[in-house]
């Protein structure tokens, strides 16, 4: 046969033509089998997981006294740290998203998005050794050296754009490196006065606690959160920005009179599945909440979540066992919750493309 | 009026600063990791200075230096016994003074104890002679040399970490035979996946309507799904369901020993691929989205089938996408720990998964893994003066690897954005 499927040379017999097409339909049925039967195996493993679990917890026997009780200190676990996390996650990433879609340069851009996604590729277990072994014993005790930090920086920041803002504001494309060496310095000072402080102002009781799993989880969270937030931020069409300047508002005005609002769905969407990402994420909180089986909100001591839970029970567990069946129940849980925030943050996300879709149509 | 607007303006101007500053502070946050990654990972490698530290009870303490507080001064002694003995602790009122003396030198012996002398060659020879039933690894004098010959001792020890097999010793050793387990079980997982994430990203690409939807969601939920319930997974179904019938059909002979019936190579790629199915389908469609609507439309007007315009045209046009998703995957799958520890990843694995028997690889084999060598050399080793820097030499390595792939994944998506906007224009 000739190598190019579309050429029919001429000397050929209708017999051969016809030898020529049926085979190539024979091709085309083969091929849309591969692509539907490969495509298929991705819809069955999405249902195979839900279905798995609650297969191996029929038939319902029912469980031990006190089952149900501990899987609400686990469910709490998880949700502290999902909340400790975003705390830090939410600010930042959504901050971070905002700069860079309305305030940065082109330039800033290709390097801030290449950089947070490094920044998510890298693994959680080694985010999970450098809170455990690096962050923990500092934090023990600095933890009023952080809270100031989290006090003086930002109004650090805010003084300094109320008094130097307006002359710099054709500069602002490129703010955050002007503000790099300030806020180095800046933490460096705190630091630096409270390091040689004897005794901790504030004691937790453990180094392994809530703000920990805080600072390392909401690392961990923060590339998610902004590229989705960047992502819905971009969808707003720039005439709204443009025809709010024209209109003599500042980008400031801009931002908080147009964009927000319009991209608010979007940034919510941001919100919900940097929320889930961080109630299943499993190395960080595994490494460095201590995984204390507490039912507090006192974000100064630790907690042990489901996800937690599953990576030290299970290899132990036995298969027909009850505390196999308990963990699960466990991950049954963990599955639900995760899909139903992401099935809420992918609804939002597709009509806000839609949306934007036809709003550039309509221009 | 005028005073008003100044105001506002300068509102404005704070909140800018405010979300300028955040940028900045993910920017530092990022640099503050790295840089205490690269420092703490390449520390364990270079020749620390040994000292001696002289106490008011009359002491005189010959050691590294492992940490210095406020409180106490922490230093590694000779090891006499076995290791992990030589821990000592000065308090500073018990400190006098110490020194860097020229002559001292560190024995490290092949089962992982660390003793410590002054003198020549000789006095270290009939140190090493007092250690009966344990033999020399290196002897070294780091207080004589200089840089360069620090600098080549610290080579030395990269290249014995990244080319040594373990040792029985607790966190001796080399790290290959976790390198060697993180490479055949991505390489393994890339097999798998690409297959079923072409296809379905074709699929996604050539059909559009309520099925295609049904797919696409099912990919958002994939992709959200904690990497922990896919381990979950892995364990329940792979492991306890599937291995264990295949120990039942093929390898009853071996039974009650589990064969498959136990976490091992395969079911590790099997979970990871579905772990990484969503990053290869979301970055194949996005190229295939990329190849300008002319090209596919000129194909199939000439005649072509849809199948042969897939495989003849667009695939191929599609090539650095496919690359893309595949090491993004594969960074994806290098990193992701926590699924493989209900799997089959264990501390010291017998045995290689890859090696020259026939039939080579070997599927049913536990298997060492680069992520896991960090978690257990950090948390589970009771000697943590030595588990940490060894977790942070491998967090080192595995971060090396992961940014390398990820750099590789971004350069080739720019590259693949210009040529098309080359072909569009």
């Amino acid at each position: 046969m000739p190598a190019n499927p579309v050429t029919y040379t001429a000397f050929l017999n209708a017999d051969e033509v016809r030898a020529v097409a049926v085979g190539r339909r024979r091709r085309e049925r083969a091929g849309a089998f591969v692509v539907g039967g490969g495509t298929a195996v991705v819809l069955v493993a999405l249902l195979v997981i839900p279905l798995f679990l609650i297969h191996s917890l029929l038939p319902w026997t029912g469980l031990a006294a006190g089952t149900w009780q501990r899987l609400g200190v686990l469910f709490a676990g998880s949700v502290k740290a999902a909340v400790a996390a975003l705390v830090v996650a939410v600010p930042i990433g959504l901050a971070t998203a905002i700069f860079t879609a309305h305030f940065g340069a082109p330039r800033l851009r290709a390097f801030i998005k290449p950089a947070l996604e490094i920044l998510e590729a890298i693994p959680t277990v080694v985010l999970g050794l450098v809170a455990a072994a690096t962050l923990a014993p500092w934090l023990k005790t600095n933890l009023a050296t952080l809270l100031l930090a989290v006090i003086a920086v930002p109004a650090a920041l805010m003084a300094g754009g109320l008094f130097f803002g307006a002359k710099l504001r054709r500069r602002e494309t490129w703010l955050p490196l002007w503000l790099l060496p300030l806020l180095l310095v800046v933490v460096a000072a705190i630091v630096a006065a409270f390091a040689r402080s004897d005794q901790p102002v504030i004691a937790a009781t453990t180094p392994w606690n809530a703000v920990l799993i805080g600072l390392a989880l909401g690392l961990a969270a923060v590339p998610l959160v902004f590229s989705i937030a960047e992502d819905a931020l971009t969808l707003i069409p720039s005439t709204h920005t443009q025809a709010a300047l024209a209109l003599g508002a500042t980008r400031w005005q801009a931002l908080t009179s147009m964009v927000l609002p319009a991209a608010a769905s979007g940034l919510v969407a941001a919100v919900v599945l940097g929320a889930s990402r961080c109630i299943g994420e499993t190395m960080i909180v595994l490494m460095a909440s201590g995984n204390t089986p507490l039912f507090d909100v006192n974000p100064l001591t630790g907690l042990r979540s489901i996800s937690a839970e599953l990576a030290i029970g299970l290899p132990e567990a036995a298969p027909p066992g009850q505390s196999y069946r308990v963990l699960l129940l466990a991950a049954l849980v963990l599955f639900a919750l995760t899909f139903v925030l992401n099935f809420l943050a992918e609804r939002v996300r597709a009509t806000l493309r839609r949306q934007a879709g036809t709003a550039a149509h309509g221009l | 009026m005028s005073a008003r607007f100044i105001r506002v303006g300068a509102f404005g101007d704070a909140g800018t600063w405010l979300v300028a500053g955040a940028a900045a502070a993910c920017l530092a946050a990022m640099l503050a990791l790295l840089i205490v990654l690269g420092g703490a990972g390449a520390a364990p490698f270079w020749p620390s200075p040994i000292v001696e530290v002289q106490t008011r009870d009359g002491r005189v303490l010959l050691g590294e230096i492992v940490s210095r507080s406020d409180d106490a001064i922490a230093l590694r002694t000779s090891e006499i016994d076995r290791i992990g003995t030589g821990y000592v602790r000065v308090a500073p009122k018990q400190f006098i003074d110490s020194t860097n003396p020229d002559d001292a030198f560190v024995i490290a012996l092949t089962d992982g104890r660390r003793v410590f002398g002054r003198g020549d060659a000789a006095a270290a020879d009939a140190r090493l002679h007092e250690m009966s039933g344990a033999d020399a690894d290196e002897i070294l004098w780091p207080n004589a040399v200089g840089f360069f010959a620090r600098s080549g001792i610290f080579l030395r020890h990269v290249s014995r970490f990244l080319g040594a097999s373990s040792t029985a010793a607790p966190l001796g050793g080399g790290v290959l035979p976790a390198l060697a387990g993180t490479v055949t079980l991505v390489l393994l997982m890339s097999v798998i996946v690409m297959p079923f994430g072409i296809a379905t990203a074709a699929y996604l690409h050539e059909r559009r309507g309520a099925a295609a939807g049904l797919v696409r969601s099912a990919i958002g939920n994939l992709a959200g799904v904690p990497s922990i319930v896919y381990g979950v997974l892995g364990l329940g179904l792979f492991v306890h369901g599937l291995g264990a019938d295949i120990d039942r059909w093929f390898y009853s002979d071996r039974l009650p020993v589990p064969t498959f019936g136990s976490g091992g190579l395969l079911w590790a790629a099997l979970t990871l691929a579905l772990l990484t199915l969503p990053v290869v389908v979301v970055s194949v469609e996005e190229g295939l989205a990329r190849i300008p609507a002319g090209l596919r439309a000129g194909s199939l007007a000439l005649g072509a089938t849809r199948g042969e315009t897939l495989w003849r045209l667009m695939l191929p046009a599609a090539r650095p996408a496919l690359l893309t998703g595949l090491i993004l995957a594969i960074a994806r799958a290098a990193g992701a720990v926590a699924p493989l520890m209900l799997v089959g990843v264990v501390k010291l694995a017998p045995a290689l998964p890859i090696d020259g028997e026939f039939p080579y690889l070997h599927p049913s084999r536990q298997f060492m893994h680069l992520g896991f060598a960090v978690y257990d050399a950090a948390l589970a080793s009771p000697d943590a003066v030595r588990g940490v820097p060894r977790a942070y030499a491998c967090a080192l390595l595995l971060i090396v690897v992961v940014v390398a792939l990820n750099l590789t994944a971004i350069v080739l998506r720019n590259r693949l954005r210009a040529r098309y906007r080359a072909l569009e224009s």
